[in-house]
């Protein structure tokens, strides 16, 4: 059996144990959850450690399912995903550190959130299609349960059902396209690797492409918050459980883009090719607008949730690009992106935890009660916009560098939101929380810094993580680089011309052919 | 290791690392212990860095093996970048700066900051500052270099907001920050735009490329030229950038000296000097902007240069901060280096800047020393007659003031010549600018000394001062040597072996002293002319003065040079009307078009119909979500089981 079977059966063999254990033992219940996330975590750690950059799909297994419709269990890694399983294995025994501030129901709410980790790794590891959106949607959904059982604010049912719709409708959307796409490829298989390869010898007619790459384009786009169908992030963030928000906006909303990437790209290079530019336009709109929208947020979770919708427009503008760096700068992205998201999710609902409230103007000083928590939200926010030391930082310059060529102008207003708007509201949440005098309704409660090691250990965790790949950033794109080669060499290989370099190495060479020329003249 | 010296310049670079995390995670409960760590650190970073003095003797650059940090794709498109060091005479003089300067800032802290909360903090910063800015300084790519640059940005947050509790600290590191970003919007757009063009973020290989073909960044060169001075502008607090740097005076004193005087301020002009060859390519700009046809990039950058030096100088002269007055004397100095830089003359650019660094740690640590010895007193005109109280505090500033003045047989009176004699070859209007600036700085650096020092004491706090600890004037007397001699020592003959100086200097010693007046005649009499004039105004109006005579002789002139020309006042309200009117537009938008109608539709029909499916569903979610999976595996079943 291979090491990701094992990643993804532990959440479930822990959710199955924590079962048939009577719901009043409380710690034991606890204990279990966080035993199988952090085991699911080593074994992800190792395998990332194991895992050969260059080496093609690694840690394979394949079992039939349902044979007559070509659905097998199949896992496998390659350097797309490998790094996308540690992520969200580290996350999701974060989000179970981070679940002890559930009172209530804790039973089903550990019982939820492991079958969401389990779903989360499972969609990742999946190469199978069906595998893939099975895992998906056993991820997604405890996410609309816990929101509506165990979230707060006087939102809750709504941004429940905002989100409910949201997510359903770009799963059906997608799925749409799936199944369109099965069926039109004509390999009868379910199997990725198997359905790729075919689909190199036998491309997918044109007309086929440009209709069935807009369904996934935006099926999975609104899973991913692609502007204008982002409106549930911030709310459904805003409303969810910590560790809920920590999952979902750290880890299961990159399934979209994984999807586009290890789907859409390949197999409808040349539907690609006719939308990309427009999604080059459509990411402006989360990083400038909703930016923008952030600024002017009062409320931390909601700010965290724009900012977060924001960062996705970097992935969007690297796959957009078609290029080896901004590809493989969009899957750095997508990692730095998840750890960052679960880090500010925790951090906000730990201070939601002491103080009561997410109103930033309610808050204010909390660096001298709280200076292992301060510290933390600073690194965090210097990380949300681009600090070099955090991984976050070299997944965006990779991003913006590799569509420079393919797009100056969005590259240029991308440039200016991820330096500029974003250090706006990041400064301003730290100004408003931690830096100057502690304000006065604070002074009544009793505030605690996450002090015990067991505490400390998710936000130690998540930063750690964040400045190793940030200060040694080959551990990422080593692995990522020789995927996103073989995928981008189909991407490209279609029978469009890609989107001509405008502002290049081509274009200085035709100036000084150019200039040769007056000169003899 | 011993076989290789030349892998000690790592250590140069690392040990304020090593001493900022040692700091950080293990001594930050021991106070005495941190700050030990980090003076050790910085010290045996200037040792190292004498011993690449030595060790570089005549040759051009020592080869430090680089390690490969981020390889992505081959040939056109791709993005290699490494972390290298590049030690030759531009970056081993600044790392000296860096170094020495630091050195001797670090152990004045240990006197200034005794007794403060956040001792091991304070710390940790500055050996995180030391780090970033020796990356800078080391640096021997773009992206290398902005990596640092925005550490040395962190830094400096975290310094100017040391006393994040007071809430103008907080705001003042805010702003530094926001404002240098937006410098490095156009620095980071301008090494992208140059790598697109070239292919190489590596200086050596656009150099070299330039160097070959002039003509290599095409029509972009001039636009890429003015998008990295973008970052100069924001890190060496150009006009219209110039903003931050008076209220970064919140930090505390040590750190004014160390960071907004003497060497992160300087990362500006020391970069322009490090990438001068973007800005020798052939001017030329892309049709679509037609304002830039026929400008080259150096011409604006010496413009903006000037009028900075001009405008800050102007501001000096009204500021009754003794720490602000500082500070836009330092904003003045640096856009003589940045005009300097913009005459083509980067040599002249890297004296004052050194000599500057000199002097101006020198002044901050005069002034951290007096607002110590008046409990925490910055307004001159509550000091006056400290002369007696802080005689070695009174007499480094004053060796300080004269070398800022430019008067010889200091180190500013060479620096500055250097440059007024380029200015005066090149271009008169800028001469004369500079020339005028002279004659204001003599002006507010003597009306300074005279309000403060001079006359009798103004407060109580300044009657009962004293002098401060040996550990605090001795930097202040160590610092004043090179004040003193750093002109005739042959900085410019040494940064010149990397900036294309040819000239080699074979004047004798003490003829040293009076080069300048048979160099450039000229310009040395007007300089001096200028130290004069300026400091006779000042005595004139301000010996004795019970108060500033100044505002009752030029009205409301005198109000807006108080008021720095109003530029905050202007930036809040342009701010307010386009990014704040943005951002309000898209609220707006989100909440009610997008949240609102969009959502609140889908609501009312998917309402609708639930009302109607609910005769036979129960509407919770867990079931609609089931029935919804069921049924898209039974239609893939049904679908082709046929």
């Amino acid at each position: 059996m291979s090491i990701l079977t094992y990643i993804i059966a532990c959440p479930f063999v822990g959710a199955l144990l924590v079962l048939c254990v009577p719901r009043n033992y409380r710690f034991v219940i606890r204990t279990i959850a966080l035993s199988a996330a952090f085991l699911s975590m080593v074994l992800a750690i190792r395998a990332f450690a194991a895992f050969s950059a260059g080496g093609g799909y690694q840690f394979t297994q394949q079992n039939n399912w349902v044979q007559d419709l070509g659905i097998t269990y199949h896992v496998g890694a390659d350097g797309l995903n490998i790094g996308l399983i540690l992520m969200g294995a580290i996350v999701g025994f974060a989000a179970t550190c981070m679940a002890r501030e559930i009172k209530e129901r804790d039973k089903e709410f550990y019982l939820l959130l492991l079958i969401m980790t389990g779903g989360i790794l499972g969609a990742f590891a999946s190469l199978d299609l069906f595998l893939f959106y099975f895992f998906h949607e056993l991820a997604l959904i405890p996410t609309f349960i816990m929101i509506g059982v165990w979230g707060r604010g006087e939102n809750k049912n709504y941004a429940a059902f905002n989100i409910t719709l949201y997510l359903t409708a770009g799963a059906l959307i997608a799925l749409i396209g799936l199944i369109a796409l099965y069926l039109t490829s004509g390999a009868r298989t379910f199997d990725i690797v198997a359905m790729t390869a075919y689909v190199k010898t036998h491309p997918i007619s044109l007309a086929n492409q440009n209709f069935i790459f807009p369904l996934l384009l935006f099926g999975f786009g609104i899973l991913v918050s692609l502007w204008p169908f982002h409106t549930w992030a911030p709310l459904g963030y805003g409303a969810a459980p910590t560790s809920t928000a920590m999952l979902h906006a750290g880890v299961l909303k990159k399934f979209g883009l994984y999807g586009l990437i290890r789907i859409a790209l390949p197999l409808l290079p040349d539907g690609a090719h006719s939308w990309l530019h427009v999604v080059a336009f459509l990411c402006l709109g989360n990083i400038i607008y909703c930016g923008l929208v952030a600024m002017r947020q009062r409320d931390l979770n909601l700010l965290i949730g724009n900012s977060s919708v924001a960062h996705m427009g970097f992935v969007f503008l690297g796959i957009a690009s078609l290029s080896l760096v901004g590809v493989t700068g969009a899957v750095v992205v997508m990692i730095a992106h998840g750890l960052l998201a679960a880090l500010t999710f925790a951090l906000s609902g730990y201070l939601y935890q002491q103080t009561g409230t997410s109103d930033m103007g309610k808050m204010g000083g909390l660096m001298r009660p709280m200076p292992f928590i301060g510290a933390a939200l600073v690194m965090a926010m210097m990380a949300g916009c681009g600090l070099p030391g955090f991984a976050n930082f070299i997944g965006e310059a990779m991003v913006l560098f590799g569509s420079w060529n393919a797009f100056p102008l969005p590259t240029t207003l991308a440039v200016w939101g991820g330096l500029v708007i974003g250090a706006v509201y990041m400064l301003r949440a730290i100004r408003a929380i931690v830096h100057g005098p502690v304000v006065e309704t604070q002074t009544q409660v009793k505030l605690t810094d996450a002090v015990s090691l067991w505490r400390k250990t998710p936000f130690a965790l998540l930063i750690v993580t964040l400045l190793i790949f940030g200060i040694y950033p080959s551990l990422l794109t080593d692995k990522i680089k020789p995927a996103a080669e073989s995928i981008l060499a189909m991407a490209n290989g279609g029978t469009v011309v890609p989107a001509k370099a405008r502002i290049s190495a081509g274009s200085a060479a035709a100036f000084e052919a150019k200039s040769a020329e007056l000169k003899t003249h | 290791m011993f076989d290789r010296p030349e892998n000690l310049a790592w250590l140069i670079l690392l040990l304020p690392l090593f001493s900022a995390v040692a700091i950080m995670l293990f001594t930050s409960k021991l106070s005495k212990l941190s700050a030990r760590i980090s003076i050790a650190a910085v010290v045996a970073s200037f040792a190292l860095s004498l011993v690449f003095f030595v060790l570089l003797g005549q040759t051009e650059t020592i080869q430090v093996p680089a390690i490969n940090w981020i390889n992505v794709g081959t040939g056109p498109g791709a993005l290699s970048v490494e972390i290298g060091l590049k030690v030759d005479h531009l970056s081993l003089l600044m790392m000296l700066i860096v170094t020495g300067v630091g050195s001797l800032i670090h152990i004045y802290s240990y006197g200034y900051m005794q007794g403060d909360r956040s001792f091991s903090r304070y710390f940790a910063s500055l050996s995180l500052f030391t780090f970033s800015m020796l990356g800078i300084v080391l640096a021997n790519n773009f992206f290398q270099m902005f990596v640092f640059w925005e550490l040395v940005g962190i830094s400096s947050y975290l310094l100017i907001g040391f006393w994040y509790e007071k809430p103008s600290a907080a705001d003042a590191a805010k702003k530094a920050f926001l404002t240098n970003r937006l410098g490095d919007f156009g620095f980071l757009l301008g090494i992208i735009m140059i790598w697109g063009l070239v292919g190489s973020v590596q200086f050596d290989h656009i150099q070299q490329r330039l160097a070959t073909n002039p003509g290599a960044l095409g029509v972009y060169s001039t636009l890429a030229g003015l998008l990295i001075f973008c970052g100069a502008m924001g890190k060496s607090a150009q006009f219209p950038l110039h903003v931050w740097l008076p209220d970064a005076m919140e930090g505390p004193t040590p750190v004014s000296a160390l960071i907004h005087a003497a060497t992160m301020v300087a990362a500006g002009v020391y970069m322009l000097c490090r990438a001068f060859f973007v800005f020798q390519a052939t001017p030329a700009a892309p049709v679509w902007f037609p304002w830039l046809q026929g400008v080259s990039a150096l011409h604006v950058v010496a413009w903006i240069g000037g009028i900075t030096a001009l405008l800050a100088a102007l501001m000096a002269v009204q500021q009754n901060d003794i720490k602000r007055i500082l500070a836009y004397s330092t904003l003045s100095q640096l856009g003589y280096m940045v005009m300097s830089v913009g005459l083509s003359g980067p040599a002249h650019a890297m004296f004052h800047l050194t000599t500057h660094a000199f002097f101006k740690a020198l002044l901050f640590l005069g002034a951290g020393s007096v607002i110590y010895a008046v409990h925490h007193e910055q307004d001159i005109w509550r000091m006056g007659g400290l002369r007696e109280k802080l005689p070695i505090t009174f007499w480094t500033f004053l060796l300080g003031t004269l070398a800022l003045c430019g008067l010889p047989p200091f180190s500013g009176f060479y620096s500055k010549d250097a440059i007024l004699g380029n200015a005066r070859h090149q271009n008169t209007g800028l001469f004369i600018i500079g020339v005028f600036v002279a004659i204001l700085t003599t002006f507010y650096m003597f009306r300074l000394i005279f309000v403060a020092f001079l006359g009798s004491s103004r407060s109580e706090a300044s009657s009962h001062a004293h002098e401060s600890p040996r550990i605090m004037t001795w930097p202040l007397i160590a610092l004043a040597v090179p004040t003193v001699i750093g002109g005739i020592i042959g900085i410019e003959q040494f940064v010149g072996k990397n900036l294309g100086v040819a000239e080699e200097s074979h004047v004798a010693f003490m003829d040293r002293f009076t080069e300048p007046f048979n160099h450039a005649p000229l310009a040395a009499i007007a300089g001096l002319g200028a130290v004069l004039f300026g400091g006779l105004l000042a005595y004139a109006l301000y010996a004795n003065a019970p108060r500033d005579p100044l505002p009752g002789m030029i009205g409301w002139f005198a109000k807006a040079m108080r008021n720095r020309f109003y530029f905050d006042e202007f930036y809040d309200w342009l701010i307010a009307r386009t990014q704040g009117a943005l951002s309000n537009f898209a609220q707006i938008i989100d909440q009610w078009i997008i949240g609102g109608l969009f959502i609140k539709g889908i609501h009312g029909t998917t309402e609708f119909a639930g009302r109607a499916l609910r005769l036979a569903q129960s509407g919770s979610l867990q079931t609609y979500s089931f029935l919804f999976a069921a049924g898209a595996a039974l239609l893939l079943f049904l679908f082709f089981k046929t």
